[in-house]
Parts: structure tokens; sequence; C-alpha cells
């Protein structure tokens, strides 16, 4: 998934000062960092992930930086050293001398590890240090003149800042690292090249955009909503193999006739609400292994793109071939090659993959339906349209009619709204099947009409078959971060849920999953199963799931088992040789909170419970009578 | 290897053989292998019996039902088998007769099990989350909390191929299979995700390998019995091409020597004071995939084996180390019920619920005593004695009333499960301490040649645009080209119909 970075991906730079840069790698293009520099984005291109670089001085003869990858045993020179020493004199704390400084000086994450607790302890003289200025002897220009002409990615200017420091000899060994440190922040020129995945992303938006977008979702949140909504791959389709499905459009009934999938084993088909902007149904995603094109796609298309500019030959040996096990996932491949011929030959182009295939044979036919039976999201959406911007980090956009056919989510994603899900003779896509007309009919027509009876036809049978197939419920899980009320949500899609199936729902604040959690309490419970209430008693099973609650039953308890909530945090620490302690601050703001439970089925009829819980509900029962 | 595991895929209904779980409690969860034998198992005429404090479930009665299906308890003889088998033993000549019969006897009755007048019990399908809460302690579990942070941080995605050291009871085991698993290799070269499992001890290495057969997890997950310590993480000679790892190891740092890209040289591991084992092969082969970076995770209690697992990371040379602890609370929710007219029951707290109710209640008091003492002084006057008694009835009345209109939300038609306030508190017992998490990465290694190559195909120099953090300046240009931009289309398009517009709209 992330061996090397491809043009025109997303990724992160992280900078010397912990700063976050998101973009996407254009070839044949200057990337800045601002203060720190610029370099010719081709330099890392087709490179690894997680390698810090140096930017270089320039060569006489070349107009850019080049880069050199810093070795780890040169990140960690300073840390090593001082471990050493401690070691030797454990309880002296000698003054190093500057002479050593200018052998690299740390970077990297230790600087994140060290930065944010922004008093390192143990050093009394601290906060006199940090704010030295007046101390030292290079002035604001001599300073700007180093950097302008300074070499060494920056090294000789933090050198000689600490030697013209007067007062360097008086710190102390955690002081002096801490002066280094702030210097080399504000003035190295490195950076990270970071994979824009799943926990980068999140903590991306987390830390650097508007949290509230994500509803403050830390990753320890996404990860627990993830397993205890049991979310993973969930199988091979079984009807990849099998020929179109054809829809049979009588005159009047417009009946769908599908080649029923052989129940030899329950899909895995996962329901979402996500108001994250996407961001939980890409960790799902990633947790199917639908996110991320698989290898032999991106195989595929790599082929594709260096015939189209023949320059195929350059690929090799270094190219990674594995085979992935997501092969069988792959959508059917374009066999002709001509197909390739409109690829443009700028790759620079940052949309390029997208409207530039053509579509596989049988994706032209519009009434082939492009979705799985396995492996699936389906997600509800408050209004008329998703909203899954996120995803557009990893190649797909929703909202494009005709999505890149090679990325899995065009086949294994599904939206509709609630309208859609509950009312759907209501929707207008839904209600208004396209006019049965002879294929000789549609030849007399003019282009033009032809294809907007193409789409509209397409269009429709698509929505159908969402809504058809939500609608007939027996989903294998149910993920919620919605901001919507739980209650409300539950109401309408515990139905759909097969037995068994997991329910996980997050919320920033834990009110609204407490009032959710007492409706499933023990003596509500415990009531419903010796009075259920009258409106209810006579009714099927069937019919009791679709029961619209009243005020004493907002929900039936019945359905299901095992609700509780739960919160988790992570803390971090700073392990450093004899400064290790947990960070001195952290994000606040929304504590998360994740309802767990499992859908049941109640036996028929009356159920009398056995146990230790008996005694209470006769108690609930002499009361009721009384 | 015929079926899929439940844990992976469950299927819609429950299947002899199949493990399934028993959900008693929220943490009395009861794992059981469904059994189909219809014979005499154990004494019971019924066949595999379980027997619960909410009553007997014989097998059958589970087989065949839709996963999450709540189960009566039925009517099992509980009382006389052990009387029959102890008769058998006795009086050898009947025993055979004896056991004719009950086969007999179960044959026919397995289809008609009696169901018992109370009690029920939920048959849910595993996953690793109640696997986890049922299981077999045989070491320190790693629970959902951690392992779902584990599994997202070192990036364990269907496909990937992970390394876990320390098996212990197989909670994480379970769990990182399903986050690996995409679908069971067809073949010996369709390489799927897979779990590596490496146990030290031999019991439980036994034990977890007996779990993965029973669990139909073979092929998925390799268990091997190693001390990784000396002997590495190499199966058969071959590498894993492993890009997760999990270590939970009381000394990671002495395993760590092993997950390198290329033999640690003497001086990477004489300065923490290690020593590379004896040579096993002449060839060091890795265990780590080459082209991906690998993600690691140690995990250990105490804050030393951290400080020494950090120093050998840094100088075998992984990146980003980053040492978290995880603090999961509980949470439960209940009503607490405070007023003079709760109804009397568990839980309840009779007390006034606010300061009007205390006052109110503080004056009936009063008055009682008022007027009970008044009764005693007064014996005299007997003009006011009828009015007094009047007036006292009167306010007494008053007084229900007013109690009555203000709780009557509360007491009488309000539901009891309905009465109280809201709230919620962390659960009795917190685990304050796990362990200490150690992250790390391992970036694959880059060579001179395949720079060089790099280099050759994104060759430098030509650029035309800047991307990044732009100035101020660049940042204006940039917009006034995009709006150029769009007029020129705005243009092309009020000219005549192109195609040139529709393309944009879509692209």
């Amino acid at each position: 998934m992330h061996s090397l970075v491809e043009p025109n991906a997303w990724v992160v730079l992280r900078l010397p000062s912990g700063n976050l840069r998101v973009l996407q790698v254009a070839p044949n293009t200057t990337t800045s960092l601002g203060k720190y520099g610029s370099f010719p984005t081709n330099l890392i291109i087709h490179r690894p992930y997680n390698i810090t670089y140096e930017l270089q001085d320039r060569k006489p003869d070349e107009n850019f930086n080049r880069l050199r990858i810093v070795p780890a045993a040169e990140l960690y020179a300073d840390i090593l050293s001082s471990d050493a020493d401690t070691r030797t004199a454990e309880d002296a704390t000698p003054v190093p001398d500057a002479e050593g400084d200018d052998d690299a000086p740390p970077t990297g994450i230790e600087y994140s590890l060290v930065d944010s607790d922004s008093g390192t302890v143990v050093a009394t003289t601290d906060r006199v240090e940090i704010d030295a200025s007046a101390r030292q002897t290079l002035t604001i220009e001599e300073i700007e003149a180093l950097k302008k002409d300074g070499t060494d990615a920056g090294r000789e200017l933090i050198t000689r800042l600490m030697l013209s420091h007067t007062a360097i000899d008086q710190k102390t060994e955690y002081s002096l690292a801490k002066y280094k440190l702030l210097k080399t922040r504000k003035y190295i020129r490195r950076f990270c090249v970071l994979p824009l995945d799943i926990p980068m992303l999140n903590y991306w938006t987390l830390e650097d955009k508007d949290a509230s977008k994500i509803m403050d979702m830390r990753e320890e949140m996404i990860a627990l909503l993830g397993c205890w909504a049991n979310v993973h791959f969930g199988g091979s389709d079984p009807c990849e193999a099998q020929p179109i499905a054809k829809i049979k459009q009588e005159g009047e009934d417009t009946s769908m006739v599908e080649p029923e999938p052989v129940q030899t084993s329950c899909p895995g088909r996962w329901l979402v609400v996500d108001d994250t902007s996407g961001l939980l149904v890409a960790a799902m995603a990633e947790r199917m292994g639908i996110l991320y094109p698989s290898e032999a796609d991106r195989l595929a298309k790599e082929q594709r793109e260096a015939k189209s500019s023949k320059q195929g030959d350059s690929t090799g040996g270094r190219q990674p071939a594995p085979k992935d096990g997501e092969d069988t996932q792959a959508p059917a491949k374009p066999t002709d090659e001509a197909e390739a011929k409109r690829e443009p030959e700028d790759a620079a182009q940052p949309t390029s993959p997208k409207a530039t295939h053509k579509r596989p044979p049988e994706h032209r036919r519009d009434d082939y339906i492009p979705y799985a039976h396995a492996n699936t999201i389906t997600h509800i959406h408050p209004n008329s349209q998703p909203n899954l911007s996120f995803l557009r980090y990893y190649d797909f956009d929703i909202t494009n009619p005709n999505p890149n056919a090679h990325h899995p989510l065009s086949k294994h994603l599904m939206t509709l709204s609630w309208l859609q899900l509950l009312e759907p003779d209501l929707d207008s896509t839904y209600s208004s099947p396209p006019p049965n007309v002879t294929p000789e009919e549609i030849y007399s027509w003019k282009t033009n009409r032809r294809s907007t009876f193409h789409r509209k036809r397409k269009r429709w049978i698509r929505t159908r078959h969402i809504i058809d197939t939500t609608r007939k419920g027996e989903f294998s899980g149910l993920v919620v971060a919605s901001s919507m009320d739980p209650i409300s949500i539950m109401r309408h899609t515990v139905p759909l849920l097969a037995g068994g199936a997991p329910i996980a729902i997050y919320s920033p604040s834990i009110e609204p999953l407490t009032e959710l959690a007492d409706c499933y309490s023990l003596a509500r419970r415990a009531a419903w199963a010796t009075n259920t209430p009258e409106e209810v008693a006579g009714k099927t099973l069937e019919e009791q799931e679709q029961w619209a609650g009243n005020e004493e039953f907002p929900l039936n308890p019945a359905l299901v088992l095992g609700a509780s909530i739960q919160t988790s945090r992570v803390r971090k620490w700073q392990v450093l040789p004899g400064r290790t302690h947990p960070l001195m601050s952290s994000r606040g703001g929304a504590e998360g909170y994740v309802f767990t439970a499992w859908k049941v089925k109640p036996a028929e009829g009356k159920v009398e419970a056995r146990g230790h819980l008996r005694s209470r509900k006769r108690k609930v029962d002499d009361q009721s009578a009384a | 290897m015929s079926t899929t595991s439940p844990f992976l895929d469950p299927g819609p209904l429950t299947t002899p053989g199949a493990l399934a779980l028993v959900h008693l409690s929220r943490d009395n969860v009861l794992p059981i292998y469904l059994s189909k034998e219809s014979g005499t198992v154990d004494g019971y005429t019924e066949g595999a019996v379980i027997n619960t404090r909410f009553g007997s479930f014989p097998h059958s009665t589970l087989i065949g039902q839709p996963w999450g299906s709540q189960i009566r308890a039925s009517i099992v003889d509980t009382g006389s088998r052990g009387r029959k088998r102890k008769l058998a033993n006795v009086v050898d000549v009947d025993a055979t007769g004896n056991d004719t019969e009950a086969a007999a006897s179960s044959t026919s009755n397995t289809k008609d099990v009696k169901t018992a007048a109370s009690g029920f019990i939920h048959i849910l399908p595993p996953t690793p989350e109640i696997w986890t809460s049922s299981l077999p302690h045989r070491t320190q579990v790693v629970y959902t909390p951690d392992y779902s942070y584990i599994l997202h941080r070192i990036r364990a995605r269907p496909g990937a191929q992970l390394i876990e050291a320390g098996s212990g009871s197989g909670s994480f085991t379970h769990a990182a299979t399903r986050a690996v698993y995409n679908g069971y290799p067809k073949d010996a070269k369709d390489k799927r995700g897979k779990v590596w499992s490496f146990e030290f001890n031999h019991d439980r290495y036994l034990k977890i390998r007996e779990e993965v057969q029973d669990h139909h997890l073979d092929g998925i997950v390799q268990v091997t019995n190693r001390d990784v310590y000396n002997d590495g993480f190499l199966v058969d000679g071959e590498s894993p091409e492993a890009e997760c790892i999990f270590l939970d190891v009381p000394a990671p740092w002495q395993a760590l020597p092993h997950l390198s890209r290329r033999k640690p040289t003497q001086s990477q591991l004489a300065s923490s004071g290690l020593e590379y084992p004896k040579e096993t092969s002449p060839e060091w082969k890795s265990p780590l995939r080459a082209d991906r970076t690998v993600h690691i995770c140690t995990f250990s209690p105490c804050i030393e084996q951290v400080t020494k697992t950090v120093e050998v990371m840094r100088r075998l040379g992984w990146m980003e180390i980053e040492m978290v602890e995880v603090a999961q609370r509980r949470i439960n929710v209940l009503r607490e019920k405070v007023g003079l007219n709760m109804p009397l029951e568990r839980g309840t707290n009779q007390s006034p619920r606010n300061v009007v109710e205390a006052i109110t209640k503080l004056k009936q008091i009063d008055g009682r005593f008022k007027e009970f003492h008044k009764d005693k002084q007064e014996t005299d006057v007997k003009m006011e004695d009828a009015d007094a008694e009047k007036k006292r009835g009167d306010q007494h009345g008053d007084a229900n009333v007013v109690e009555n209109s203000a709780d009557s939300g509360d007491s009488l038609t309000m539901k009891p499960w309905m009465a109280g306030r809201l709230i919620h508190r962390t659960e009795g017992e917190i685990k304050t301490h796990t362990s200490y998490l150690v992250f790390a990465l391992l970036p694959q290694e880059w060579s001179e040649e395949q720079e060089a190559a790099a280099f050759e195909k994104w060759p430098c120099g030509k650029e035309h645009k800047v991307i990044g953090s732009l100035d101020k300046e660049t940042r204006k240009q940039e917009k006034r080209d995009m709006l150029r931009g769009i007029k020129d289309k705005k243009i092309a398009a009020a000219k005549g119909p192109d195609p040139a517009p529709k393309k944009s709209k879509t692209g």
C-alpha cells in the first residue's frame, strides 16, 4: 500500500518545527517548505516513505537543492551520547562543551517528544535560559546573513549560535540540550515524508485542521469502533465471477431479477452513519482492504501509463511486484491496450486517472450493477448528497457520477439518504422508473436524447439496487458517528441488522449515549419481558422489530444485548535517558465515548427469566399490578 | 480447512462443530463448541448439555438457530445421571442394558426436548472482543482497548504479514488475524494476510495451536514454538516478510536484533550490552519485508523495560519512537432515585429531593409535634378543640395535595424504570495500568543504485510550478490565473456549444 511515493499521491511533509504540510506530489514541480527552503518534488517521487531528508547545498552547476537521507545514527547521536554520559557519571551533571555539537543534533520524532512538554524539568534555570536572546551575541542581521548563505543544512548556523551564546558554559546538561533543540527546530533544513493514511489523516485533522469536523474523534476511538463493530475483510463476492445482472423491465412491473447470491455464507456488509466527512468511512474501508487500490491494479495502471508515454523500460527490476491478496477483488481490467491511448502524456494533471479510462465493456451497458455483494459499506446520509470529502485524499470522489472504476470503493461503497431508506417512494429517482421503450425506438432517437435516457436509466438501476438491498437488511454490523440522536438512528437501523451483529456508536459527549443506554436498562428490559406493552404484545417478531416505540419504551429493548459505554484515552510519554515522564500537556476537548451492543433475536412469546433477576422482576410486577 | 473460521464469517446460522459464545452476562460469556452428537453424552440423554445458572441447554436446541437468538432453557434431568453411572459401575451386567436403553431413549428424545418454564440465554457469534472477555487466562491478556489501538497504529491491514511474539492467551492473535485476513490462501503461492505467532512456553504453544485448529484459522495463523531471543523469527529458514510486529515478551530488546534489515554490527549491540546469539546459518536473512516500512509495538508493564527497549531501538535505527499508555474506563449508566416519595426498593435514597421537599417535611414534623403537645397542654380548652381538629385536617389535606402535585410526575404516573435522574459513573473497578506501549517504525532501505535509478526516471530541473507553502505573491498570482481560466472558459462557452464546458463540469 505505502511502499514508494507515487506521483500525484497525497503525502504529509513533517517539518522540524513539527508542523505538517499535506500536499499532492505533482511531478515536475518545486516543493516549498517555507523558511526551511525548497526542493524539486521529483526527488521524493518513487522514493520510500518515512525517510528523513536534509536539504543539501546547491551544487554550483545546478539550480536546485538535492536531498540527503539522514541516517538514524545521526538523528540519535545526541541522545545516545548523553545516554553514555549518564552511564559513566551517574550523579554528576557534566557540562558538555559545544565542540561536540557540530555533529548532527537530533531531529525527527525526538523533537515532538521533547518539544510538547515545554518544561523538560530538572534544570531549574530552564525558563531563564529559553528566553536567552539577550545573551546571544549574534545580531539579527548576522543570523539572517548566515541563514541566507549558511551551508550544511543550517547546522553551521546552529553551531555559531551556540558558540556565541555568552552563558553556554553555565547551562546544565538539560538546558543545553533544550537550547540546542530549540535552535535546531528553528533552523535545521530537514523534513520527513509520511504517507497520508488513516492514522495520519486523523492526526492532521485533529491537530492542524478543524477537529470539530471529525467530531473530535481520536485514533483510539476509531480503533475501538472498528474492533467493536467487528469490521474486517468481509469475504470475496460470491457473484463476482457471474455475468451481468439482468433486469427485466416489463411494462407495468419493474421487478429486478438478480442472480441470487448463493447463501453459503453471510457476506460482510456494514452499515455506516458518518457525519465526520468520510473519515469513519475511510477508516472502515482501510480495515476492509478497500481503501487503497490493490497492488495489481496499481501496476496495471503504471504499465498503461508507461506504454502511453513510451518509456516503459525504466521500471527495471526495482519495482516490487508482490502478489497482493486483493487481486480477486480487482475489477476487470480492460484488455485492449488501445483504451489507454487517451491517457494524457502530461502526468502532472492531478485528476488524470478519473474520466480518462474508458470503462470496461460491461460497464458500458446501462443495466449493469457496479456494486459488489460482499465486503461493502452502506452509508446513510442525512442530506441529499453524502459528505465524504476526505475520500478525495484516496483518489475517490463520490460526487463524480462516473467514478474511477478501478478504485475498490467504487464497487464497495454505496450511499443512500434517510429518505431513500425509510420512504423510498418519495424519492424522485427511485419512484420514477424510466419509460419502457424498445431498442428500435431508442435507436431512432437523437444521440443527445439517447444518452440522457441511458444515463437516467443507469442511475435509476443503481439507486434501486442500493435501496432494495439495504432495506432487505441482514447487515453484519452498524457503525455510527453522527450528530443526530442515536435513539432515532437505532430505531431505524437495528431492524436492518442480522442476528448477533455488533453495534458501535461514537459520540463526543456522553449524554446522548447514556440516554440510549437507559433505553436498554435492566429495569426496562425486565419490565418489557414481564408485561410487554399491549400495542406490541399481539404482533409477530418481525412487526415487533419494526415497532416505532412509545414514550415508555423508545426502543424495543429485547432487540439489543450487552449495551455498555466505554471511553479510552492514550497518554503519551517522553522517553529520554534519565528524563522519562508523561508529556506535560495534550489535547483536551471532547472526551469521546463508544456505545457497544449486539443485535439479538428474541424468542417468540413470553420469556421468563431465571436466577437472581427474579426477585427484582417480581417487585416490578407487584408495582405495576398495584 | 474446508470452512471459514466463525470469527471471520460465522454464516447466518449456528452450525454443529462451530464455536459459539453463550452470553450469560456482560462479563460472563461461555465459549462452547456445538456438538451434534445425539447419543448419550456424559450421562445426558439429550446429548451434550450446558448447565448455567439460567438453566440447562442441550446443544441440539442451540444448533441451526440464527445467531443472536434467545434460547429458552430446557427441562434436563441433571440429578439422576450421576447415580446412573455409579450404578453402571457397580453392576457390570446391567451396564450394557442401561446404555442401550439410554441410547434408544436419547434418539427419540432429542427432537422433543421440553422447554423449561423459565430461563434463557443468548447465543452470539464469536468475535475477538467477546472471545477476549471469555478467555481462559494463561498469561496476562491484551484487552480490547490496547489491541485495537495497537493494530491501528502498526497498520495491520488486510493482506499484511504480522509477527506476534508471545502468543500468550491468544487474545491478540485473534484480533490480529481478523485485521490481516483477506481470504484463505488457495495454494502455496497465494500469499494472503497472515499472523506469524511465536510462543516460548511449550504448554501454551500446544494450547494456542489447538485453538487455531478449532477455530479454523490454519493457513492464516502460523504458530511456532520458539525462543525468539536466541533463535529469531525465520520459519523453516524462510522469512515471514513481516511489515507489522507486536512483541509481548519480557525482554523485547533481546528480540530486536533479529528484527533488522541486515545483520546488526557488533558495535551496535555491544554498546547496549547485547550479544548477537550464535550463528545458525551462513547467510543472514531478515524477517522483515524489504519494500515496506515496518511498524513495531512492544508491550511491557514496567518502565525499566521501556527504557531499555527504546535505547536498543535507537541503536538499531528505529524511527519515530513513541511510548504511550492506554487508559480505558467503562461507564455505568443508572438512575439516581432520590426523594421522599420514591418507592421503597433497592438503590433508592429516601431523603429529600430538594430544599422545598426538606422544608415541607420539616414543617410537617414540626406541626405534628406541636399538635401533639398542644393536645396535652390545652386539654381544658374544649371550645377550640374542634376547630383545631378541623384545621389540622385541612392542613394535612393541603400538604398532601401539594405533595401529590409536585411528585405526580415521579411516583404516580411514571414507571419505575423512568423515575429518577439519569446519571453515569465510572465502573467500580478500573484497570489503571495495563502496559506501556512502545511504537516505532523502520523505513525501507534505499541504496545509491535505487536512488540513481529513481533520479533518472524523475529528473529534476524542469520544474514549472511551486507547491507547498507559497509566499503571498505567488498565491495571488495563482488565484489570478485561476480566475482568468474560468473567465476564458465562460467566453468559450458563450461562443458556441463546445465539448469543453461539459468536460470541466465532470472533471
